[in-house]
């Protein structure tokens, strides 16, 4: 089903999915776009290349408040804060973001204890995946189709969009997808031409190239594992990192979090906020020993994990090659060409 | 958000407190569960942890002392941490008395791995701090229902001084007893003691049993460790029959918040028991 | 006169090779190649053969002084300058977490520096308005004259309109943003604490998620543990990823300290920092 609109018409689908529940979509800021719960349905806006912050945060936001407390009362009078999740919609994610949520799910929901947050938050969304524009080039630091993910690719979509021009085409993928775009009247059906466009556009996206080409991922993982111990390797590739976590709080698939108990006069919360394995107290131990005190050591944990640990643990690299790490370092640390220098362009080619 | 959410902890009580060295900053709280399914859900094995948990303070994963063989409540051993990382939790604990409430999220990691200790002889390496959930294996193995299921039970504990020795009274009773065979050492006696001195690396070369079908089970701080994994290479043991418990910084437990990895493994949610021969598969990161 | 980036290239790329053949240097921190052009390093240089990874060019702001710290007291360390990183360089002097003798400072006369997201020439907003390095050993080009003189201060004009209640508007709005990456501190020269406040437990100053409490305390704290110490570079400004214009702040506390303590910050390693200083001459403004 190849339903269409207008993009003049935005606010008007926009408006429609917030009577529904929640809308959270891509919005203009001062600094660029970020995901945002849409309180106004002119605040829509698809005219963008990506967020700033991934939309991971829709499921695992950078605060998930777990209990309210009071400081000096009982355990017993604590109390767990209910979710409440309405009916949600994310709107206008990037093929390679809504990638990020498949392997975040092996992490959060598919293995192990089932983190309940992340579950529930995901169950109640309905994703709408938008295509990259292929007209224009790809970004410097980007790389997904290093990583087999396709400019116009729907895997992970419930309902998945191209733009032509000002025409807006909306195909849905899922189940859930279907139910939602069946209560959309006012989506007109798309021509034959249009379905034409769209499949191509689809098709046409696997070969829509980003930066690099060719990984085995296996490969890299093994390459990780020897070069661990190669300190002068990992201090020269650390040599310009600050130490900040910009590079893993607008990453898709850094999950890493602290739980913090946060009081205010007497009034608390705790919490789970995002942490990053690169500050400097990620790994201090009460004792005071820390495995992890020079920059190297943290900068080699984080690439490690993304390209090494995670596929050894879960059979998936931890990246989508949304390039989110390498535009907003600020000092510009390609973590591609961390990983091109590690494999000493062994396992592919860099067109 | 209460049912199945891993991250609220259950309300406890302390029924009991033993300040157990005369530094007092070590003592032990014997917990008893406020419902009655808590309880019930709280199974348990040697070797697993659970997180301590204070609202306005935080958590803090601390080994379980006591053994599942004692109904009815759970121990666990707490010292008053840092003072290069001030330890919250612990201090307030230290600060409480019996009839306090806390929360306790758990059981968690996995366990000394009995079925493979099955049938064969243990010799128990504690040192220090490190013994609690030492004490929780022995006395799980000494349990009239599980005795026979275990060989020649050998334990090697040593401390700094007597004074810092946990358990005194348990190891006055091992001691009494004749199925198992009690070496305590101190690195450093006083006026009254009257056992052995001696560091427990140098105690092990002469006390340790064959390696024939023997599992060593080691737990200290990393300069003992250090120093008595090479004791047991020379007596002859594989590195699949020396295990230990590694101690990295948690906070959820349940491998998702990422902080205590060490290489692939969680030491959480795949530790924090490990062999020697997995350790060594793993990278020095910690 | 125009400057040639290409010939500060060269000169770097010449220096660094001499200085660290002769040992006269073992590490040389200047700028290398990034993922593009618009999108440089910080580069270290160790061995004679990586001078040939040495760039420099309009979009190379790093303050390459914010690394010398990492570095085991004694090392001899070269150091890429230009005007704010030379002042950057003085302070960790007068400060004592460098000493002069273990530097050589390669002096980079310049303007025209761009920022790679905006486009923007930097200048005047967000490098203290100098041209010249402020101390340098080699000086990588000739000293710039003749170039309008720029007060550091000139862009607060706007924001000095703006009354007290305007103000934490303003910042209340700005700091709602922060997302407590800390690439501002991670940015900065001066910020070398280890811990920092704000990761301090006890007392614990402030949360860690990004709520207006605890992000004005992060913020303004660190404002304030740089009075008399922000040596303007705009560092901190630029790492930011979602645009905070912390560098107005950091002008209008340099301006106030040095309108009552008659010192910039990083000028002269003779000065000792102005809030450590205690002078009976001092102004009592600060009471007021």
């Amino acid at each position: 089903m190849l339903k269409k609109t207008t993009i003049d018409k935005l606010p008007e689908l926009a408006a429609a999915l917030m009577e529904k529940g929640t809308l959270v979509a891509p919005v203009k800021e001062d600094a660029g776009f970020n995901f945002r719960e849409i309180t106004d349905a002119k605040q829509v806006d698809l005219i963008f290349h990506n967020t700033i912050i991934s939309p991971k945060s829709a499921f695992f936001p950078q605060v998930e408040d777990f209990v309210r407390y009071q400081t000096g009362k009982s355990i017993l009078e604590a109390a767990p804060v209910e979710l409440n999740l309405k009916p949600t919609f994310l709107f206008g994610v990037r093929p390679c973001d809504v990638k990020s949520f498949q392997i975040m799910d092996i992490h959060f929901s598919g293995t192990g204890v089932v983190d309940p947050y992340w579950q529930k938050r995901r169950e109640a969304t309905t994703i709408f995946g938008f295509a990259f524009d292929m007209n224009e080039a790809a970004d410097a630091a980007e790389f997904y189709h290093t990583l087999g993910i396709g400019a116009a690719d729907p895997e992970g979509s419930d309902i998945f969009m191209v733009r032509k021009d000002d025409i807006l085409m909306l195909k849905v993928i899922t189940p859930k997808g279907e139910k939602l775009m069946t209560g959309l009247s006012f989506l007109t059906d798309a021509s034959a031409d249009e379905i034409k466009y769209f499949d191509d556009y689809i098709t046409k996206g696997y070969d829509y190239k980003t930066c690099y080409t060719c990984v085995d991922t296996e490969a890299i993982a093994r390459e990780f594992e020897a070069i661990f111990d190669n300190a002068d390797f990992w201090t020269k590739i650390s040599d310009a990192c600050l130490s900040c976590g910009v590079c893993t709080f607008v990453c898709p698939t850094c999950y890493c979090f602290d739980i913090c108990d946060e009081t205010l006069f007497s009034q608390g919360t705790r919490r789970r906020v995002w942490d990053a394995c690169m500050f400097t107290d990620f790994t201090l131990e009460a004792s005071g020993h820390n495995p992890r005190t020079k920059v190297y050591q943290r900068l080699r944990q984080k690439v490690c994990h993304k390209y090494s640990y995670h596929i050894r643990k879960y059979g998936v690299i931890s990246c989508v090659g949304c390039g989110r790490c390498t535009r907003y370092c600020p000092v510009n640390i390609d973590i591609f060409s961390i990983v091109e220098e590690a494999v000493k362009a062994k396992w592919y080619k860099r067109l | 958000m209460t049912e199945n959410n891993p991250y609220i902890p259950m309300p406890v009580e302390i029924s009991k407190v033993i300040d157990e060295v005369d530094s007092h900053d070590i003592k032990t709280f014997r917990f008893t569960f406020l419902n009655k399914e808590d309880e019930e859900n709280f199974k348990y094995l040697p070797g697993q942890f659970a997180e301590l948990s204070i609202y306005g303070k935080g958590e803090s994963p601390i080994g379980i002392a006591s053994s599942p063989t004692q109904a009815g409540y759970v121990e666990f051993t707490v010292q008053r941490a840092g003072t290069i990382v001030p330890g919250l939790v612990t201090a307030a604990l230290h600060d409480m008395d019996e009839g306090g409430k806390i929360g306790l999220r758990g059981p968690l990691g996995h366990s000394w791995p009995i079925e493979f200790l099955e049938k064969k002889d243990i010799v128990v390496v504690g040192g220090g701090f490190a013994f609690t959930t030492l004490r929780s294996l022995i006395n799980f193995m000494l349990h009239e229902d599980n005795r026979s299921r275990f060989g020649e039970i050998t334990v090697i504990y040593g401390a700094r001084t007597p004074g810092l020795l946990l358990y005194k009274d348990e190891l006055a009773q091992w001691e009494k007893r004749d199925d198992i065979k009690t070496v305590i050492t101190v690195d450093k006696g006083d006026d009254t003691w009257t056992g052995r001195q001696g560091f427990v690396p140098a105690v092990c070369r002469e006390v340790a049993p064959s390696p024939k079908n023997t599992v060593a089970v080691i737990c200290g701080p990393p300069i003992m460790i250090k120093f008595t994994l090479p004791v047991f290479f020379e007596l002859g043991f594989s590195k699949e029959n020396i295990l230990t418990s590694l101690e990295m910084r948690m906070k959820c437990g349940i491998g998702k918040c990422g902080r205590c990895n060490v290489g692939y493994k969680y030491v959480c949610s795949d530790g924090p028991v490990f062999s020697l021969a997995q350790l060594e598969e793993l990278p020095r990161d910690f | 006169m125009t400057i040639s980036f290409k010939q500060i290239e060269e000169k770097l790329k010449t220096e660094a090779k001499r200085l660290l053949e002769s040992g006269q240097a073992s590490v040389v921190l200047a700028y290398g190649k990034g993922y593009d052009e618009k999108h440089p390093m910080p580069y270290v240089a160790r061995n004679p053969s990586d001078v040939a990874n040495i760039v420099f060019n309009e979009y190379c702001n790093y303050n390459m002084a914010r690394y010398l710290v990492r570095y085991p007291a004694g090392t001899k360390i070269a150091v890429a300058v230009k005007a704010a990183d030379s002042r950057a360089v003085i302070q960790l002097i007068q400060e004592e977490k460098v000493k002069r003798e273990d530097l050589v400072l390669l002096g980079i006369p310049v303007y025209g520096m761009k920022n790679p997201k905006t486009q923007e020439i930097i200048d005047g907003k967000t490098t203290g308005g100098l041209y010249n390095p402020v101390l340098y050993d080699i000086l990588l080009g000739d000293e710039v004259h003749g170039q309008a003189i720029q007060s550091p201060y000139d862009v607060l004009a706007a924001y000095e309109l703006m009354d007290k209640e305007a103000r934490f508007a303003f910042w209340k709005k700005e700091f709602d943003k922060c997302i407590r990456c800390y690439a501002c501190r991670k940015a900065c020269p001066m910020c070398y604490c280890d811990p920092c406040f704000i990761d301090q437990n006890k007392p614990k100053w402030g949360d860690k998620s990004p709520q207006s409490h605890g992000n004005l305390m992060y913020h303004l704290t660190r404002f304030h543990h740089l009075a008399g110490r922000c040596i303007d570079c705009g560092e901190c400004s630029r790492a930011c990823p979602v645009d905070i214009p912390l560098y107005l702040f950091h002008k209008k506390v340099a301006k106030e300290c040095e309108e009552m303590f008659g010192q910039a910050a990083g000028m002269s390693i003779e000065d000792k920092p102005a809030l450590v200083n205690f002078r009976v001459d001092d102004s009592d403004k600060i009471l007021e």
